[in-house]
C-alpha cells in the first residue's frame, strides 16, 4: 500500500519538467487564438527578449534552490554591475568589453561576498540577501546619485538589441547559460553534490562532501550570472540604470518553483526555471495585448502565477487524497 | 485504590510490535516503578497510557472508566517527559501556567497574579528561583523541577508518571526530587517513575514491573527482589541463537589510538582499535557514544586530545579529511544523516566514488552503471532497480546502500552507529554477517555503537562502555552480560576497580 503510493508521487514529481512545457504549449497555442498579434514576430521576439532576462536569473536561482537556498540580491546585483560596466566606459574610458569583463568578475565577487557571509557567519539565506540587497542598491545609489548613465558605446548595443536570425541575442545568451548549468548540475560530480546538499545537508557533510565550500561557488556563480543579465539589459535600454532588476528576485523564484525546482532543495532541473519564465512572460505579454486596463495588469498576472505555482502541489494533494480514499 | 488500569494493550508499528498483550495496574499512594531496556517498550506504554499513542487493542480504565471512549479522563494523568520542553524565552510563572485555559487563567494574563500563584508553588518544591525569570537564565535541575511543577500545576492529577527525571540532576538536586515525590505520594496520588538508575529504583520504587521486548516480563513488590533478579528479568538471558559473530582474525597492529579526546557530551575517552577487530560501544541513550565518535569523524568539534591512525597523527574537525583517510562514519539515524531521501539507489551508491567515475570532466554513465550493479548484487540490496528513490526501499536495504557504498571508498575504520536500528531479525544477521566480512577479510576495524546488548555480545571483540560521557569498563567478549550491564547503568564498579560515581 504504502508502496504504491509514493510510486504515484515520485512519477507525478518525475514529469513535472514535461508537464509544465506542455502547459506552455497550450498556452502559447490559445495565446495564438485570442490575440492575433501574439504569434506576430515583432511581438514574440520582444516577448522571447523579455523572457531571456528573467529566464536567464531564474536558471540561477534554481542553482540556489537545489541547494536549499536563495538570493534575494539577484536583482541589485545586476543594476550595480550594469552601472559600474557602464562607468567603466563611459566615465573611465575603458574599452567597453573589457568593461563588461570587468563587470562579470565584479559580479562574481559581490556573489563571493553572499556566499561567505552566509556559510561562514551561519545566515538565513534569505534575510541575509535582503540586507545584502540594500548594500549593493545603496552603493548604486551613492554611485549615480539616481541619475542613469547614458552615452554607452553604441559597440555594445547588438549584445542587447540584436538578434542573431530571428533570434535575440540575450535568449542566445540564456541558452548558453542553460547549457553551462545543465552540465554542471547533470554531469559532473560537483552538479551531483549540489544535489545532495539539497536532499539532506547533513547526509552530504558526513559523505565528506565539502558543503560550505560548494554553497559559496553556487553563489559566485549566481552573482556572475546577475552581472551577465545586468550588462545585456544595459546594451538592450543603451543606458545604465539603477531601476535595472526590480522585479528579477521574485520573478525568478516564480519562474524556479513554475518549473518544478523545490523550494526546499535537492529536487527539479534548471531547465524548468525557463519554461517557468516562459509561462509568466506569456501571461504578461497576452494580458497586454488583450487591453486590460494597466491597473488591473499586475493583479490579474499575480493571480497567474499564484494558479501555475499551485499546480505541482495540487497534483500531490490530489493523488493524497485518492490514496486516503483506497487506504 | 485502583486507580488506572490497562488490559490487554498492543500497539503496532510498522514492522514491529512495540508492545504486545501487556497489562498493568496502577494503585494511588503506591511508587510504580517501570524498566527495561532500550526499545523494550516502556516510551510506547507511557504514551498509551497518557492518551498520546491510541492502542492498537486493548483498554485502559481509568477510575473505573473507559478512557478510550471518554478521553477527557486522561487528563488525571500527569505526565513529565525525559527531555525538558520548556519555553526558554518566557519566565519561570509563565512556563508554569501555561496552557491558560488549563490553569484557570482565561482572557487577558495578570503577569502579577500569575507570579504571585508561582511562588507557593516554587516554595513548596524547593526551587530557588523567583517567578519573573527567564527559564532559560535557570539552571537545568531547577528546570526539570519546573517541569514537574508544571505537570502536577495544571490539572486536578490523580497519577504522576516521571520519566527519568534524574537525568540532568545532581545528587542533592536528586534527594530533593525524591523528597517531593514522596510527598505527592503522601496526598495519595499514584506515582509512575521511569528509570535506567537501579539504585534509584531500588531506594523509592514499592512495585516493580519489568518490560522486555514489548511484553511486560516481570511484576512483583519491591521487598521481594533484588539487583540480580531485576537484572535477570530485564535482559532476559536469551542468547537463543547461538551464532556469534566477532571477528576471528584480530591484529596486534594498532590502526586507531584515541588519547584524552574530549567533547561536548564525553571527557577524556581514550581507546585502541586493532585492525581486522570489532570494537564494541555500549551504553545508555545519551552515553554519549554517537557523539564520541562523531568528534573523531569531524562532525561535530573535539575540545581536546588527539588521534592517530595507522601510527600518524589524524586531524580533527573535518569530515572530507576523515572520509579521504578512510575513517568512515555510518550514522544511527539513515533518514536525517544518511541517505539522500530523492535520489536514486544509483544516486546514492556512486555519490562517494564520483572522482574515479569522472571522465573528462563528465561523470561516466558507463562506469557508475557498473559500480552500482556491482554494489547492489555485492550487497544483496533488494530494489526493483537502480532509478528507484532510495526513499522507499526499506531500512535494511537502505542501510545495505550505506554500507556498500562506504566500502567503495577504501575504508580502514568502520563505524557503524546503531546498524540494526528499525531492521528484522533476519536482515540484523546479515549485517552482522557482513562486518565480520569486512573486519576478516578486508582487515577493517569496525567500532560498533550499540544500546542492544545482545547484538555488542554477538559481535564485538572488545565493548567498552561508556556511562556519562565516560569510560566505565572495558570487557573482553564473552563478558557476563551482567558486568556490563551494571557498568552502563553506572551502579558498579568496573573491571579495573575504579568506582562509578554521582
Amino acid at each position: 500500500m504504502i508502496n504504491t503510493k509514493k510510486k504515484g508521487l515520485a512519477t507525478l514529481r518525475r514529469s513535472t519538467l514535461t508537464a509544465i512545457t506542455l502547459i506552455l504549449f497550450v498556452m502559447v497555442v490559445i495565446a495564438g487564438f485570442i490575440s492575433p498579434y501574439f504569434l506576430d514576430m515583432y511581438n514574440l521576439q520582444s516577448l522571447i527578449r523579455d523572457l531571456a532576462f528573467v529566464g536567464m536569473i531564474g536558471i540561477a536561482q534554481s542553482l540556489l534552490l537545489l541547494v536549499g537556498e536563495l538570493d534575494l540580491s539577484v536583482g541589485k546585483i545586476a543594476s550595480l554591475c550594469g552601472i559600474l560596466a557602464g562607468m567603466l566606459m563611459v566615465n573611465g574610458g575603458v574599452d567597453p568589453f573589457l568593461s563588461l569583463g570587468i563587470a562579470l568578475i565584479l559580479g562574481l565577487v559581490f556573489g563571493l561576498i553572499n556566499g561567505l557571509l552566509i556559510t561562514k557567519l551561519r545566515l538565513n539565506s534569505m534575510v541575509a540577501t535582503i540586507g545584502m540587497s540594500s548594500v549593493y542598491g545603496g552603493i548604486n545609489l551613492v554611485l549615480t546619485k539616481g541619475k542613469a548613465i547614458t552615452q554607452i558605446p553604441e559597440s555594445i548595443y547588438s549584445l542587447g538589441k540584436g538578434n542573431i536570425g530571428p533570434i535575440p541575442i540575450p535568449f542566445l545568451f540564456t541558452l548558453g547559460v542553460l547549457l553551462l548549468v545543465l552540465f554542471l548540475t547533470k554531469k559532473t560530480k560537483t552538479g551531483r553534490y549540489i544535489y545532495a546538499i539539497g536532499n539532506n545537508r547533513e547526509a552530504a557533510s558526513i559523505l565528506g562532501i565539502k558543503v560550505d565550500k560548494i554553497r559559496v561557488m553556487i553563489y559566485a556563480i549566481v552573482g556572475m550570472i546577475c552581472a551577465l543579465a545586468g550588462i545585456l539589459y544595459v546594451a538592450r535600454l543603451g543606458s545604465s540604470q539603477s531601476t535595472i532588476g526590480e522585479k528579477w528576485p521574485m520573478m525568478s523564484i516564480a519562474s524556479a518553483v513554475i518549473g518544478g525546482v523545490a523550494l526546499t532543495g535537492g529536487t527539479g532541473n534548471p531547465a524548468g526555471a525557463l519554461v517557468g519564465a516562459a509561462i509568466i512572460s506569456v501571461i504578461s505579454n497576452v494580458i497586454v495585448l488583450l487591453g486590460v486596463s494597466v491597473y488591473w495588469q499586475s493583479a490579474v498576472s499575480g493571480i497567474v502565477i499564484v494558479l501555475a505555482i499551485s499546480f505541482s502541489s495540487l497534483s500531490t494533494i490530489i493523488s493524497e487524497k485518492k490514496q486516503k480514499k483506497l487506504g | 485504590m485502583k486507580v488506572l488500569e490497562a488490559k490487554k494493550i498492543t500497539k503496532l508499528f510498522p514492522g514491529v510490535v512495540a508492545l504486545d498483550d501487556v497489562d498493568i495496574s496502577i494503585y494511588s499512594g503506591e511508587i510504580h516503578c517501570i524498566i527495561g531496556e532500550n526499545g523494550a517498550g516502556k516510551s510506547t506504554l507511557i504514551k498509551c497510557l497518557t492518551g498520546v499513542y491510541k492502542p492498537d487493542a486493548g483498554e485502559i480504565t481509568i477510575n473505573g472508566k473507559d478512557a478510550g471512549k471518554e478521553r477527557s479522563l486522561f487528563r488525571r494523568v500527569a505526565y513529565v517527559p525525559q527531555e525538558i520542553n520548556l519555553f526558554g524565552h518566557m519566565t519561570v510563572a509563565e512556563n508554569l501556567f501555561l496552557p491558560y485555559e488549563k490553569t484557570g487563567v482565561n482572557g487577558l494574563i495578570n503577569q502579577k497574579e500569575l507570579n504571585q500563584r508561582a511562588l507557593p508553588l516554587l516554595k513548596d518544591f524547593a526551587i530557588n528561583v523567583e517567578p519573573e525569570m527567564l527559564v532559560r537564565d535557570i539552571p537545568v535541575s531547577a528546570q526539570q523541577l519546573i517541569q514537574i511543577v508544571r505537570a502536577t500545576v495544571c490539572q486536578d492529577y490523580q497519577i504522576l508518571m516521571l520519566d527519568e527525571p534524574t537525568t540532568s540532576l545532581t545528587t542533592e538536586d536528586t534527594v530533593l526530587l525524591f523528597d517531593i515525590i514522596r510527598k505527592i505520594k503522601a496526598t495519595n496520588k499514584a506515582i509512575v517513575f521511569i528509570s535506567h538508575k537501579l539504585e534509584e529504583i531500588f531506594e523509592l520504587g514499592e512495585v516493580i514491573t519489568v518490560f522486555r521486548n514489548g511484553k511486560r516480563v516481570a511484576h512483583e513488590r519491591m521487598p521481594n527482589v533484588d539487583l540480580a533478579w531485576v537484572i535477570t528479568k530485564m535482559t532476559g538471558r536469551a542468547m537463543n541463537q547461538d551464532e556469534t559473530f566477532y571477528s576471528e582474525k584480530v591484529t596486534d597492529e594498532v590502526l586507531l589510538e584515541v588519547n584524552h579526546v574530549t567533547g561536548a557530551c564525553f571527557t577524556d575517552v581514550s581507546f585502541k582499535l586493532r585492525k581486522g577487530e570489532i570494537l564494541g560501544f555500549t551504553g545508555l541513550v545519551g552515553a554519549g557514544r554517537s557523539e564520541l565518535m562523531q568528534a573523531i569523524f569531524g562532525y561535530l568539534p573535539a575540545y581536546g586530545g588527539s588521534v592517530k591512525l595507522n601510527g600518524k597523527p589524524f586531524k580533527l574537525g573535518e569530515t572530507n579529511y576523515s572520509v579521504r583517510h578512510g575513517f568512515i562514519y555510518l550514522p544511527e539515524d539513515r533518514k536525517k544523516m544518511g541517505i539522500l531521501p530523492m535520489l536514486s539507489v544509483r544516486e546514492n551508491i556512486t555519490i562517494p566514488s564520483l572522482s574515479k567515475l569522472t571522465r573528462y570532466f563528465s561523470i561516466s554513465r558507463k562506469r557508475e552503471s557498473a559500480l552500482t550493479e556491482a554494489v547492489i548484487s555485492a550487497y544483496n540490496i533488494k530494489t526493483p532497480d537502480a532509478e528507484k528513490k532510495i526513499q522507499f526501499l526499506s531500512g535494511g536495504n537502505q542501510q545495505k546502500v550505506i554500507i556498500g557504498r562506504s566500502m567503495s571508498c577504501d575504508p580502514q575504520v568502520l563505524v557503524f552507529d546503531e546498524p540494526t536500528k528499525g531492521i528484522d531479525v533476519g536482515t540484523k544477521a546479515e549485517i552482522y554477517r557482513l562486518m565480520k566480512k569486512l573486519a576478516e577479510e578486508k582487515g577493517i576495524g569496525i567500532i560498533l555503537i550499540s544500546s542492544e546488548m545482545e547484538e555488542v555480545m554477538k559481535c564485538a571483540n572488545r565493548i567498552i562502555a561508556l556511562y556519562h560521557g565516560e569510560i566505565y569498563g572495558e570487557f573482553a567478549c564473552g563478558e557476563k552480560k551482567e558486568r556490563i550491564l551494571s557498568a552502563i547503568i553506572g551502579v558498579q564498579a568496573d573491571s579495573k576497580g575504579s568506582y562509578a560515581h554521582d
